[in-house]
């Protein structure tokens, strides 16, 4: 199972890299539906079973589709994009800069001995009853940032009468 | 390499993600390209709350913020991709500069 977290970890390293630095919109959405994607099963390994669902099911679907609806919705060329935002050439030392932050944690990890504590066992708690029992506060908040993103769109999506 | 266990590894890549979403966001002028940057920074702050509840056993808890942190992450890309297509619509492209000129 590490094996498989660790090379779920790549993928998901490279899926984000990609994201952030592919010229192309559509490649970049689609680079981050599959981020979240490697995300959902690093968490399904790690017993999160239902958060990877959700996880798969909302951000690596519903985000992928509206960024993609949204991509759509403007019709700018490609080498107008190129020029007027230059943003290979703007984010061309992102490795560079991954590179140096990756050594210089890693060297700190091995310098100072920093632990982490183990992985204990699992406690035998459901994840509804924990948010219907203990947090419904976050319940409240939930579905008050669902309304308020339905109307969100309401307002925003619609087609202005003014010119 | 006994040191860099799974756990040491993950927060190692998690930072490197923040780090990258983080760059993504002060570099670029592309609204749909600073939203992106967004998301991955927030991917790796769910796979941080899920690795704390790995190791304290508290998974139905950590399961509990994470879908809430997933549904405000929703929300945010919803309200801005609204926002980027009003601003494409009024200004012809999606440069966050044009912001600028909002007035009211």
């Amino acid at each position: 199972m590490k094996t498989i977290i660790f090379i779920s970890l790549l993928f998901l390293l490279t899926f984000c890299i990609m994201a952030v630095m592919s010229r192309s919109l559509l490649k970049s959405t689609i680079s981050l539906g599959f981020a979240s994607a490697t995300l959902g099963i690093i968490m399904y390994i790690l017993g999160a079973t239902w958060a990877a669902v959700i996880e798969i099911s909302v951000c690596s679907g519903l985000v992928t589709v509206i960024f993609i609806s949204a991509i759509s919705l403007s019709n700018m060329n490609k080498d107008d994009l190129r020029k007027k935002y230059n943003d290979k050439e703007r984010t061309a030392y992102l490795p560079i800069v991954l590179i140096v932050t990756g050594v210089i944690l890693v060297v700190v990890a091995l310098a100072t001995d920093f632990t982490l504590p183990g992985a204990t066992s699992l406690l035998s708690e459901d994840f509804r009853e924990v948010l219907w029992n203990s947090r419904q506060i976050d319940v409240i908040g939930q579905m008050i940032a669902i309304l308020v993103g339905g109307i969100a769109v309401v307002v925003l999506f619609r087609d202005s009468k003014l010119k | 390499m006994e040191a860099l266990d799974l756990k040491i590894v993950m927060l190692i890549i998690g930072f490197m993600m923040i780090v990258a979403g983080c760059f993504c966001i002060m570099r670029t002028y592309h609204m749909i390209k600073i939203i992106i940057g967004i998301e991955v920074a927030m991917k790796a702050v769910t796979m941080f709350i899920i690795m704390a509840g790995h190791m304290n056993g508290h998974m139905g808890l950590a399961q509990a913020y994470v879908v809430t942190a997933i549904v405000i992450e929703v929300v945010v890309a919803v309200v801005l991709a609204g926002i980027t297509i009003g601003l494409y619509k009024k200004y012809g492209n999606m440069d966050i500069r044009n912001l600028t000129q909002l007035k009211g």
